[in-house]
């Protein structure tokens, strides 16, 4: 009798799961930056609300990575729920407290997804992931500096959003 | 004489051909309860549902997505539910090969016949890991 759950992928259950799941963390963290995003424009800061932008467009294409990945492999990947987002923050600090937030429960979860490969034995999925460890080692960079350029710059002086709005749209550059 | 003589052989195949797949069926019946059961056709790579007397046949995906579906219906929300179109719910599967209204008794049932099914593959599969593991 032929095998045919293994001949029609090569993922197993488990790590198929917790793929579906990761895709689905980073379709939520595009729609989390897409809303900081749109905060930051109507309260004026047109340079970090791009910036954002470019972070959702960022993390949508991380999800599709991971999507078009399961697929590839024979996996059953599922299109996640759209869920409701935090629309509105206390202050432009805020929002960027809430981004590292983010980006370390991230961290946290793709650590767990290649804790899975391993338990599992399946490299091939762990080497994919592999590039999310570098991408991840990134963002949290990012996400920190933004919080160290306010304690650098002080946002209630005069210039100091105007500032802060510049210099943390060059993070990455 | 000899169109009759034929006729004969040609029967006697066919007879040898069904018993033959009779035969391999049984050693394929994945799973079976009372109200149905399921085996594996290796010709063309599909598991194939007989449930109460519907017989359907999905590739690996699709049973899958199936078996999810199922296992996904709230029994406990259609139990508490009093009104009438509570009592059962329109189960359909990928390309409607499969598309009845069941009641929460046939529900349950269908999902002991599919997470059987999925048991053996499961275990069908973990065998071959092995098996093929020693023979490398």
């Amino acid at each position: 009798m032929k095998d045919l759950l293994r001949t029609s992928t090569s993922l197993v259950e488990g790590v198929q799961n917790i793929l579906n799941l990761q895709a689905k963390i980073e379709s939520d963290a595009s729609n989390k930056y897409l809303a900081m995003a749109a905060w930051l424009d109507r309260n004026g800061f047109e340079n970090t609300a791009s910036y954002l932008y470019k972070q959702a467009e960022e993390e949508r294409e991380h999800f599709l990575k991971i999507f078009r990945y399961i697929t590839d492999m024979g996996g059953i990947a599922v299109t996640p729920s759209v869920p409701e987002v935090q629309q509105e923050f206390a202050s432009f600090r805020e929002v960027f407290e809430i981004a590292l937030q983010n980006e370390i429960a991230v961290t946290h979860a793709i650590n767990k997804v290649i804790a899975k490969c391993r338990a599992e034995n399946d490299y091939a999925t762990e080497d994919f992931m592999m590039w999310y460890v570098a991408e991840q080692r990134e963002e949290e960079k990012n996400a920190r500096r933004a919080l160290e350029l306010f304690e650098l710059i002080n946002e209630n002086e005069a210039t100091g959003k105007f500032e802060l709005d510049v210099q943390i749209a060059k993070i990455g550059e | 004489m000899c169109l009759f003589r034929l006729n004969s052989i040609f029967l006697y195949h066919i007879n040898f051909i069904r018993m033959a797949l009779v035969s391999d069926l049984t050693t394929k019946v994945l799973f079976e309860t009372e109200k149905g059961y399921s085996y594996q056709c290796d010709l063309t790579n599909s598991i194939i549902i007989n449930f109460v007397d519907t017989v359907s046949s999905y590739k690996i995906h699709d049973f899958l997505i199936f078996q999810k579906k199922v296992n996904n219906v709230d029994i406990l929300n259609m139990l508490y539910d009093l009104s009438d179109q509570s009592d059962a719910q329109l189960i359909e599967t990928t390309k409607r090969n499969f598309s009845r209204n069941l009641t929460i008794c046939e529900i349950v049932q269908l999902r002991e016949l599919l997470n059987g099914t999925k048991f053996t593959l499961n275990l069908h599969s973990m065998l071959c890991n092995i098996l093929n593991a020693d023979l490398v």
